[in-house]
């Protein structure tokens, strides 16, 4: 019985020799090998003046392979050419020819499939690590795009988006490539198609960790190519750095999950700038729903309307290394003690504020959340609730809150209005010194605890509040 | 990763407070926890395992990466951990150590009882990653790899290889084996000894639930034999399309005897 050899050691990673001739293209070095090929950078030796002179050599050995695992090759190359016969496009790396290599003495290379392609330079995976300029990386997610926008309008999937598969040629475009698990859109609305169940685990949605493996494969979306954009971005800005945590594809990958899943927030790196932060973060949308609405095109769309200050200035969010609290909800941004102002305010009941917080409090307000994300919410997700503070007088810190937290919605019981404490700007940007004392139920420890203003989109008439006594 | 699945079997089966003789399954993602023992109101646990001799907060199961780990929050008990099909592998947790790494793919966690006994349950952890064999070498990390992958070693490699044996010799394009066909052709293997045809139904369910996630329609009743047989023909339909059980998988299988298979072999 014919058994084939174990194909894992190292004889299938065999380089074609510098001179090999692959039809009308020769071999002049290795570049390197890839989950399921090799690739030989090639040059023309027969052919007209006007064809590409440097070449690069994918070469698919079959060989050595059980014949379902050479038909899995086979597909690999079939999806590659059918879609270089069928799509062409600047951002695209162009399929020259293929050639089925012929070596009855070699039996390695006998069969092996050779695409024969455009020679990129080196891919984003080279850049990752020197990290780029905010400019730069730009012009790169500008022409990554391009690529993406083109593929999806095609009614495709690229299936496999990721640093090493994004080439830069040698005047610096991009060009995407590797094609070898793109897949058609079909379906009555082409809103999806089938792919072999592979990829990148750094790279691949977090509904595909838990994707049924149907009989033409596992389902794939374009929003699938939207994730994978969003991890390449912030690697790009973040000098190689996925947003997710872990040591291992499988650590970041279950870190994912439990982002997906609401356990966890995005954090990303502190080193992406602003505007590339919140384009990160809607290609990262959790859901396929939430991120569909993020295509291609309207990122272009994006990225060109973008204030221009944040392209033509350094940038100092962009300095490597500087990292900054991923807490985004709840977390308010102090900026500096308001200067004591004359309090002047509408008294409705002059004599109250002495006993008001017994019986009917003065007046009542509801609790605003300026993070949209947590105003339709109703589960009390420790991550959308917001602090009480001790002393208005103090900075608004961890050791300054009680330990009683509210949410939105909630409607709180109102003593009387302080007009000049410490200054808070909420996330959008709002900035006041207001402070309203609001009752604690019974058993806080605390009677009364004090909310920022702009947290409340209520102004009930209340009085004044006498000047707090510190509380420490 | 879609995280473990414990699964407490009949008898001890109580969960989340509300008393029932029946098994329990419960599925946590990654980051989650369970905790287990004998719980009261006052130390709610998920898994409530009911025995005197276990502590109401026996110990804790978390969920990591593509593992779990185990905390035994007992100070006196040691627990085991053994693996079903390491041939006596496991491992010893002892009191108080917290998080210990489980590397089993199928574990079955042992608290010791006064009685001479055990009670025990199992946890199982399908997102095991292997490598593809056909790799090429470079980085692991940002390679490109089957997203579905299989233990080859395991028990359940085995009974998949044997469910597609027909169609990889070609001899019968359709027919899937049955169950008692398969206990039947792994009876020489030294693993399955004592394999059973409930032993054989579960793998298969493992590998359509948790490993590939088939997609199958839900039925119900008097078609459930049916369906059955549909899962089968889809597993082995998707392990062959894509290349996850191939011709030199069959060198797993002992050698076949018996008449009925030489001929058919010679007919085919």
């Amino acid at each position: 019985m014919h058994r084939p050899a174990d194909t894992s050691g190292s004889d299938r990673t065999e380089l074609l020799p510098p001179g090999y001739r692959v039809s009308r293209w020769e071999v002049t070095e290795s570049i390197g090998a890839g989950g399921w090929a090799t690739v030989h950078a090639g040059r023309l030796v027969e052919g007209d003046a006007d064809e590409q002179e440097a070449v690069a050599l994918k070469v698919l050995p079959t060989a050595g392979l059980a014949p379902r695992q050479a038909r899995k090759v086979a597909e690999t190359a079939r999806r590659e050419v059918e879609f270089g016969r069928r799509s062409s496009h600047p951002r695209l790396i162009r399929l020259l020819d293929t050639v089925v290599l012929s070596e009855p003495d070699h039996p390695f290379l006998d069969g092996a499939i050779v695409l024969v392609m455009e020679r990129a330079e080196r891919s984003l995976r080279d850049l990752l690590d020197a990290g780029v300029s905010e400019a730069e990386g730009a012009r790169l997610v500008t022409e990554i795009c391009e690529g993406l926008a083109h593929l999806h309008r095609s009614g495709w999937v690229h299936g496999d988006l990721k640093p090493d598969n994004i080439l830069l040629m040698a005047d610096g475009s991009v060009k995407l490539s590797d094609f070898g698990l793109v897949t058609e859109l079909t379906g009555t609305h082409g809103t999806h198609g089938y792919a072999p169940p592979m990829g990148t685990f750094d790279y691949l949605p977090p509904e595909r960790w838990k994707a049924p493996l149907g009989e033409q494969g596992v389902e794939v979306r374009p929003s699938a190519d939207i994730w994978a954009l969003g991890i390449t971005i912030h690697e790009l800005f973040a000098s190689g750095a996925s947003p997710f945590p872990g040591a291992t594809p499988m650590a970041r990958g279950a870190a994912t999950q439990e982002y997906a899943d609401g356990r966890a927030p995005l954090r990303l790196d502190g080193a992406v700038p602003p505007f590339w932060r919140a384009l990160t973060a809607d290609c990262l949308a959790p859901t396929h729903a939430a991120r569909a609405e993020h295509t291609a095109e309207s990122l272009l769309a994006r990225i060109a309307e973008r204030p221009p200050t944040e392209t033509d200035a350094p940038a100092p969010s962009g300095r490597p290394g500087v990292r900054r609290l991923g807490r985004r909800r709840a977390a308010f941004v102090t900026l500096a003690v308001c200067a004591v102002g004359a309090t002047i305010w509408p008294h409705v009941e002059g004599g109250t504020a002495s006993g008001a917080t017994a019986a009917e409090p003065p007046g009542r307000i509801r609790v605003f959340n300026a993070d949209q994300g947590c105003r339709g919410r109703t589960d009390k997700d420790p991550q959308c609730s917001l602090g009480l503070a001790i002393d208005p007088m103090r900075p608004y810190t961890v050791d300054n809150v009680v330990p009683t937290r509210v949410w939105h919605g909630d409607e709180l019981a109102v003593d009387c209005w302080l007009a000049a404490g410490m200054q808070i700007i909420d996330e959008a940007d709002t900035h006041s010194a207001e402070w309203y004392r609001v009752r604690l139920p019974r058993d806080s420890g605390r009677p009364t605890a004090w909310l920022p203003a702009v947290r409340t989109k209520d102004r009930p008439a209340v009085p004044d509040c006498p000047a707090p006594t510190p509380a420490r | 990763m879609s995280g473990v699945v414990i699964h407490v079997p009949q008898g001890y089966g109580e969960v989340a407070g509300e008393p029932s003789g029946d098994a329990v399954t419960l599925r946590l993602g990654p980051g989650e926890v369970a905790r287990f023992g004998r719980g009261s109101a006052t130390t709610p646990v998920e898994l409530r395992l009911d025995d005197e001799a276990i502590s109401r907060l026996a110990g804790e199961i978390r969920v990591t990466d593509d593992h779990w780990q185990l905390s035994n929050l007992s100070t006196t008990q040691s627990y085991l951990v053994e693996n079903p099909e390491g041939a006596g592998e496991y491992l010893r947790v002892p009191p108080r150590r917290a998080g210990a790494p489980i590397p089993f793919e199928f574990s079955r966690v042992v608290l010791p009882t006064r009685r001479n006994t055990t009670v025990a349950f199992q946890v199982f952890a399908p997102d095991h990653v292997y490598l593809d064999p056909d790799g090429m070498g470079g980085q692991w990390g940002s390679r490109t790899v089957t997203a579905y992958s299989l233990d080859e070693t395991a028990l359940y490699f085995l009974i998949l290889v044997a469910l597609c044996e027909p169609r990889l010799r070609d001899e019968s394009p359709v027919a899937v084996p049955t169950t008692p066909q398969i206990v039947e052709r792994l009876k020489g293997h030294p693993a399955c000894a004592r394999l059973t045809a409930r032993a054989v139904s579960s793998h298969i369910d493992y590998l359509a639930d948790e490993k590939m996630r088939i997609s199958a329609p839900a039925e119900s009743g008097p078609r459930r034999e049916a369906r059955r047989n549909g899962k089968r023909e889809a597993i082995v339909g998707l392990v062959l399309r894509f290349g996850l059980v191939r011709e030199e998988h069959l060198a797993l299988l002992p050698p076949r005897t018996g008449g009925a298979a030489q001929e058919r072999g010679t007919a085919g």
